[in-house]
């Protein structure tokens, strides 16, 4: 599954390697980006460990989608230097390209081809070879429960489908590291469950999944390692159980350290719910 | 909102007894107050909008009078009868479409009704008479009654007015809720967005159309003799038969005025038959979104893909020329970009040589539609901008993807501006200037994709999806409209040195090599565009992705 047709890279060894073995899958340093006056990430340092399900999790606002969006080259820092297995991703796009697959968020896609064509457009613009992009569009048409409309122009699919062909795009060329942002926002059980099957299948083969959510439900169940984002800096990351440490829930550990003081001002509100 | 000001419904039967359907009389009255209210709401608005609602009636009842009075003052006129046939003819081309320009009123729409117990023949008239209610119905009235006094000069003619003007209002009224009906799934799909999206196209269209019209008219003086034959030929189409009837009626030629009138209520028969059945299905048949779509409506569509997929190139080139065309075709933007330049390419070179007798150079007009083209590529693939993005890792790409796109254009424009040149020097009788006329379009066209290509890369702007007229995002248009001109006045001077040669060769047989030579200068143009545009884009993607994602 990692070995990379395009560029003959052998198989990353599998999960089960000692983690000191691999080179992290994603290096940040000093990631700085500023809009206006307003700094949406300052400064972040990070290591996200290879062969992982990875959960970058943080409140509305607090940067994952520009932290994202400029670790796999849709946005330019400011300033630092992001490194996707190895290699600079802004020095170097040729080799990261091909490794890396994404799903932005908030992004379209080319929504007046059907989700074949789609899948089609992306495999010949990658250089896949013809015989093996039909047999992997059928293979994650069908996976993905697309197979019955996928000769409908995506304009027309449900926000599930949209994911669903987003993630089938960003598969096509079996990358190394897979990048997905809010991958289950507003998508229905049915559609999060096969989604969640294809990424748990593609990280047991020892590639590195790295995705952002503020469920953190969703997040404690799939992810072994998390990053928690607040206000464009890295509170805190490793093991999940290690960021829940005491706390009884990712939830709750969350919650203290992006400083959440649940309701400290409920006092002003006395009068709800007294005398009428 | 005026659901709560809807008056209390007629009673109905106790439920252990059969159902009675309320009556006709009942229904209508309902839908005529109904519409009085949602009138009255207009009103009600914010200051500035029930200012724009009062001043937009009063302006209507005004032009109509003027109207009237206009029409008046043309009794006697050789021309009068004429124009009055022409003007219902165009009213009712007006009832026809301006619904989908500006919307349907409330009272229309089925979706709203469904769920009320009311039966087709009912709904049917009460939808007609609360459709003969507003400021449009008044308007059309005025006018039809000036359209049909033109040519009453006796008691006969007036008599046939009488029945006449009543039948082509009602006949206006039932042709705009029957398309209305007849449309009301496709006015809310996207398929419906999209097409009012072209309907762009049509106003656009319809302008030259009406350019041509006006210039012909101005020849003869400002003579209403070319509304004759016109009205010759919609006098026997109703609604303006009816009209025509008034003037049969006036020759005392009676049996024509009983035909005349025939044919139009016999329109209006069929009409409200039609309009009857389409109501019906619509009220009864369940909507789209409830039905499982077909699993597959395939293979077929993957065979045609092959055929004439097939003859282009392969690898990039020959993908992203596919998805160029499929855009074309599917996306409204994207055809009204394309059919906007391809046939304004063909009718501005054909009205200037019409009117003014022109010349094979009108046939530039063709190269400077084509080339308009070729401006912002990438604001066309809006945010989905990304996944070319991800694509183009060197120079090289974006150097394969800008050719592929350019190519699109050659392929479908240049066998159409090579036609346009032909035909103009066919139309103003001059072959001598075909080898210059050739080119200095290609030239031209060379040029200013050129330049096209260059701006893709440097001036990137965003197209918002929605709306027929808005092409730039807020905030962009000083971008658009200073990369246009401007690289309208920089093509200039690039086709210079062709322009140059054009001049001295002026004469004589070795013109010819005026087309090798403008077919060469505009290659290079392009390939050397090609090479700095690539360079930029290769190196700007992230900001070329924000530029475009802003629609």
């Amino acid at each position: 599954m990692t070995e990379n047709t395009e560029t003959g890279i052998p198989p990353i060894p599998g999960a089960s390697t000692p983690e000191g073995e691999r080179p992290p899958a994603v290096r940040v340093r000093g990631l700085w980006k500023t809009f206006g006056e307003h700094a949406a990430v300052s400064g972040i340092d990070l290591d996200l460990p290879a062969g992982r399900f990875v959960g970058l999790v943080g409140p509305n606002g607090a940067g994952k989608t520009t932290t994202l969006s400029m670790v796999t080259g849709l946005l330019r820092p400011d300033s630092g230097t992001v490194e996707v297995v190895g290699r600079d991703v802004w020095r170097d796009p040729v080799d990261v390209k091909a490794r890396i697959g994404v799903l932005p968020e908030g992004l379209r896609l080319f929504e007046r081809l059907s989700g074949r064509e789609l899948l089609t457009y992306m495999g010949r613009m990658r250089a896949l070879d013809p015989v093996e992009l039909e047999s992997r569009t059928e293979q994650l048409l069908d996976v993905l429960d697309l197979s019955g409309a996928q000769h409908k122009l995506v304009v027309d699919y449900s926000t599930g489908m949209r994911k669903k062909i987003g993630l089938a795009a960003a598969l096509l060329h079996n990358p190394e590291v897979l990048f997905l942002d809010e991958p289950f926002e507003g998508v229905d059980p049915v559609s999060a469950q096969a989604i969640r099957g294809v990424l748990e299948r593609y990280t047991d083969s020892g590639a590195t999944v790295v995705f952002s959510s503020h469920v953190m439900e969703l997040v404690e169940s799939l992810c072994d390692w998390v990053a928690v984002l607040a206000a464009g800096r890295i509170r805190a990351h490793g093991p999940t159980a290690e960021v829940r440490g005491e706390a009884g829930s990712l939830h709750h550990a969350f919650l203290e350290l992006v400083g959440a003081r649940g309701n400290p001002d409920g006092a002003r509100l006395d009068w709800l719910g007294g005398a009428r | 909102m005026s659901t709560a000001e809807l008056p209390p419904a007629p009673a109905v039967a106790p439920p252990d007894e059969r159902i009675t359907d309320p009556s006709v009389a009942a229904t209508t009255a309902v839908f005529v107050r109904l519409k009085l209210s949602l009138l009255r709401n207009g009103m009600r608005q914010s200051n500035g909008k029930s200012a724009a609602f009062v001043g937009s009636a009063v302006l209507a009842a005004l032009v109509g009078a003027l109207g009237l009075l206009g029409l008046v003052a043309l009794r006697g006129n050789e021309y009068g009868p004429d124009t009055g046939v022409v003007l219902v003819a165009v009213i009712a081309l007006g009832w026809a479409f301006l619904p989908l320009f500006v919307g349907v009123d409330e009272t229309l729409d089925p979706g709203r009704l469904a769920m009320l117990p009311l039966r087709p023949a009912p709904l049917l008239v009460a939808q007609l008479a609360s459709g003969l209610v507003g400021s449009g119905p008044l308007f059309t009235l005025l006018l039809l009654t000036g359209a049909a006094l033109v040519a009453v000069h006796g008691v006969a003619a007036a008599l046939t007015a009488v029945v006449a003007v009543p039948l082509v209002l009602v006949f206006c009224v039932a042709l705009t809720r029957a398309l209305a009906t007849a449309n009301a799934r496709l006015l809310t799909s996207r398929r419906g967005r999209d097409l009012a999206v072209l309907s762009g196209l049509l106003v656009a269209f319809g302008l030259q159309g009406l350019n041509l019209a006006l210039s012909r008219m101005a020849n003869e003086d400002g003579s209403l003799a070319p509304t004759r034959p016109l009205a010759d030929v919609l006098g026997w189409l109703p609604p303006a038969s009816a009209v025509r009837a008034v003037r049969l009626a006036d020759e005392g030629s009676a049996v024509g005025a009983v035909l005349a009138l025939a044919a139009t209520a016999g329109c209006l028969a069929l009409l409200l038959l039609w309009w009857r059945r389409t109501l019906t299905a619509l009220l009864t048949a369940p909507d789209a979104s409830s039905l499982q779509p077909p699993p597959d409506a395939g293979p077929a569509h993957d065979r045609r893909e092959n055929g004439l997929a097939g003859l282009l190139p392969t690898g990039r080139t020959g993908t992203v020329m596919l998805r160029v065309l499929r855009y074309a075709w599917r996306d409204p933007k994207a055809k009204m970009g394309w059919a906007t330049s391809l046939g304004m390419a063909v009718l501005l070179p054909l009205v200037l040589t019409v009117r003014d007798g022109g010349s094979v150079y009108t046939a530039c007009w063709a190269a400077g539609m084509l080339g308009l083209l070729m401006y912002n590529q990438f604001g066309s693939d809006y945010s989905g901008f990304w996944l070319v993005a991800q694509t183009i890792a060197a120079p090289r790409d974006a150097f394969v993807e800008l050719r592929a796109r350019m190519l699109v254009i050659c392929l479908l424009g240049l066998p159409l501006m090579v036609a346009v040149v032909l035909g103009t020097a066919a139309l103003s009788n001059d072959w001598e200037s075909l080898p210059t006329g050739l080119g200095l379009t290609l030239t031209l066209l060379g040029a200013l994709l050129a330049v096209g290509a260059v701006t893709s890369a440097w001036l990137p702007y965003s197209i918002p999806q929605e709306g027929a007229m808005k092409n730039v995002a807020p905030g962009q248009s000083g971008l658009a409209w200073g990369s246009i001109l401007g690289g309208t006045l920089v093509g200039a001077v690039l086709s210079a040195p062709v322009g140059l040669l054009a001049l001295l060769l002026h004469g004589g047989p070795t013109n010819w090599a005026l087309v090798p030579a403008g077919l060469a200068w505009g290659t290079a143009l392009c390939w050397g565009a090609l090479w700095l545009a690539a360079r930029r884009t290769a190196a700007a993607l992230p900001e070329i992705l924000a530029a475009v994602s802003k629609g």
